[in-house]
């Protein structure tokens, strides 16, 4: 019986502690900016330091933030799913530093970007389209979709060269978060 | 009991996963603070060499300022200032301005500073040194505003040492952009028309910083609290920022800048008003700032910064024009020298018109005309020079807004000939009807015909700078702030070739 009653207690003051853990936990690792939109919730990790600094002083700044690029606008649970995957590859990298200084898009990544360069620029692209078809430029793979728009536009948004060891100059991230 | 069991069991593996990940979240938190600290810098270190070892890559480019190194006298290449500017500083000296390391040493040798031998003496007071460099706002912080501006230039001739850089835009605990000055607060503050200090982003940061100095100004004569006469740096931009808004806040307050030595006109001197002048033109009003153009982003090993050699982005189109233009180098260049012929033409007309006016009221007044026959005369003299001034003072308003400028300049041109037409009627009712304005066409002539006594001034100024001069920068290096090999390079140049 009383072995019954230290586990009836214990388990229940266990419980109760794990659960404010978790709140703070939550607290700690600003859980709840994840569902904004603010670009900052991406540096709460300064992995994203050299990212936000570059779009911070590009031709973007004023007018996508940076979901407006990376996750899919419009489908809700498209969104959510990518929120979700890449939150905990994200998550687990920073936590474990299993990542590098270059870090790469992934190719789900790079098809939603694209998805989204080609949502606002539709007019540039579509056009593009009908030169193809015009001029039967059936052969040239930029226009068939092979390339992405940033393999020409190379600068755009975050600048030709981003490894987080080559921007020193991210002091703009302390302005921005005052 | 068993649920109980496994309650406790997964609780249990909760808290020690969960501490595991906040004890990783801390050490994260901490890194992160690290990485995005500022080197360490006190809040008033004004020896710009001190950045360099944090900021090299902005150091060096800014050195480079130091091969705008030419002087263009302008006085030389226009003749008629010397008129429009008689009785005034800018008639003894005026040139093309050069880079900003140069700020300081060209503010003591030119001529409208004149030769002090004391720190009570000169002929100007201390604003002159408002925009030459970082121990300004350091001083203001000091002293206050009020001392800061009273007494002459020479009370700060050791202390005011190092020229425009860093801290002048810059705050060095953070480095973030900042507004040192409070003029240009308070400017903006006057006028709910412009943009709020408070409300300021970066985009407009990386103009407002070299609003500090490219504007307009005059010195507002107060009495301090502690009783002493103080000329504070005043934008006069309450009324508007154009060239008829300050018009007729000058106007409305009787101020003037000085008497011309030979029209008796209440003249105005319009500073550069390069700011208010971009705000009118293309490039403004699309939000493209200073920076955009005069400091481009450049890429050194892989590594991209701001280039801090500010200048003339034409030397640097490829990473400042082409940016945004995509048209050949050549087709932009010859549209500028098109806009800059236009702007020339109207220039040299307002400048001789005006200079001529001056030359016939002078005549008018020897002649015996009252001060009523000459007051309507004066009113267009003083608006007609303040016009081409603001039109052609500021750094290429040409470039920055071409359609102001030659509407300013065709205002000039207008009001300068109507005083023209007044000063006829007034020229033959005294019998002078044929006068003719006294010919010359070199700087030297012009100052026979101004009377200025050149040669006194350089003497004057020559016996400074191998005097006090030498003092104040054994001074400044005692105090710890100044380090004269930050200018050891530095070989005088002057347009009187001393």
């Amino acid at each position: 019986m009383k072995e019954n009653k230290i586990v009836f207690y214990g388990s229940i003051l266990s419980f109760i502690i794990a659960s404010c853990l978790f709140v703070y936990t939550a607290y700690a690792s600003n859980m709840l900016s994840y569902l904004s939109s603010d670009p900052k919730a991406c540096i709460n990790c300064h992995t994203m330091d050299s990212a936000y600094a570059t779009w911070s002083r590009s031709s973007h700044k004023n007018v996508a933030k940076c979901i407006d690029c990376h996750l899919p606008v419009g489908d809700f649970i498209a969104k959510y799913k990518s929120k979700a995957v890449d939150g905990w590859n994200h998550s687990v990298a920073y936590t474990l530093n299993t990542y590098k200084n270059n870090i790469r898009i992934s190719e789900d990544g790079a098809n939603r970007v694209q998805a989204n360069c080609v949502r606002c620029h539709s007019k540039t692209s579509s056009q593009m389209l009908v030169n193809k078809n015009n001029y039967h430029a059936d052969s040239d793979e930029a226009l068939k979709n092979g390339r992405r728009c940033w393999e020409c536009h190379k600068y755009t948004p975050h600048g030709k060269v981003r490894s987080l060891t080559s921007t020193p100059y991210t002091l703009g991230v302390n302005v921005k978060m005052k | 009991m068993k649920k109980f069991k496994l309650l406790l069991a997964g609780s249990v593996l909760a808290i020690a996963c969960m501490s595991a990940l906040l004890a990783n979240i801390n050490e994260k938190k901490e890194e992160t603070k690290s990485l995005r600290s500022v080197p360490k810098m006190d809040r008033w270190e004004t020896k710009n060499e001190e950045f360099r070892k944090l900021y090299p890559r902005q150091y060096d480019s800014w050195k480079k300022t130091r091969n705008s190194d030419d002087i263009g006298d302008m006085l030389k290449e226009y003749p008629e200032l010397v008129v429009l500017w008689a009785g005034y500083g800018f008639a003894k000296d005026y040139n093309a301005p050069r880079g900003h390391f140069y700020a300081i040493e060209d503010n003591r040798n030119t001529l409208r500073t004149g030769g002090p031998v004391d720190a009570k003496s000169g002929p100007m007071p201390t604003a002159c040194w408002t925009c030459k460099g970082p121990d300004v706002p350091r001083l203001i912080n000091e002293v206050g505003e009020e001392e800061f501006f009273s007494g002459k230039w020479a009370k700060y001739g050791s202390d005011i040492i190092n020229p425009i850089g860093c801290v002048d835009c810059h705050n060095p605990e953070t480095m973030e952009l900042q507004v040192n000055r409070p003029h240009l607060k308070r400017a903006l503050a006057s006028n709910p028309d412009l943009i709020n200090m408070e409300d300021a982003t970066q985009q407009d940061m990386r103009s407002l910083v070299c609003a500090q100095c490219h504007v307009e100004y005059y010195f507002k004569k107060v009495k301090t609290a502690a009783g002493k006469k103080a000329a504070i740096v005043t934008l006069p931009w309450a009324k508007g920022t154009s060239v008829d808004d300050m018009e007729k806040y000058y106007d409305e307050i009787n101020f003037k800048d000085w008497t011309h030595k030979i029209s008796k006109t209440p003249m105005l001197k319009a500073q550069h008003p390069g700011y208010e002048m971009w705000m009118t033109g293309a490039h403004g009003r699309n939000g493209v700032s200073c920076a955009d153009c005069h400091m481009p982003y450049k890429n050194e090993g892989g590594i991209k910064y701001t280039d801090h050699n500010i200048g003339n982005p034409l030397d640097n189109m490829d990473n400042s024009c082409m940016t945004c233009h995509r048209v050949s180098e050549a087709s932009l260049l010859d549209n500028i020298q098109r806009k800059k012929e236009r702007k020339t033409e109207l220039h040299k007309d307002a400048m001789e018109v005006i200079a001529a006016a001056h030359l016939e009221a002078g005549k008018a007044w020897e002649l015996g005309a009252t001060k009523e026959e000459m007051a309507p005369v004066l009113m267009d003299i003083r608006h007609a020079q303040w016009r081409w001034d603001y039109a052609v003072a500021s750094h290429p308003a040409f470039f920055h807004a071409p359609e102001e400028t030659l509407r300013v300049l065709a205002t000039a041109v207008k009001l300068g000939g109507e005083a023209r037409l007044k000063l006829s009627k007034i020229l033959a009712k005294y019998g002078a009807i044929d006068y003719k304005v006294p010919v010359y066409s070199t700087k030297e002539e012009a100052q026979k015909v101004t009377n200025l006594p050149f040669k006194k001034l350089i003497d004057q100024k020559m016996k400074f700078r191998n005097g006090l001069l030498k003092e104040w920068k054994k001074e400044a290096e005692e105090k710890g702030i100044y380090n004269p090999k930050s200018t050891e390079m530095v070989k005088d140049k002057t347009s009187y070739g001393q």
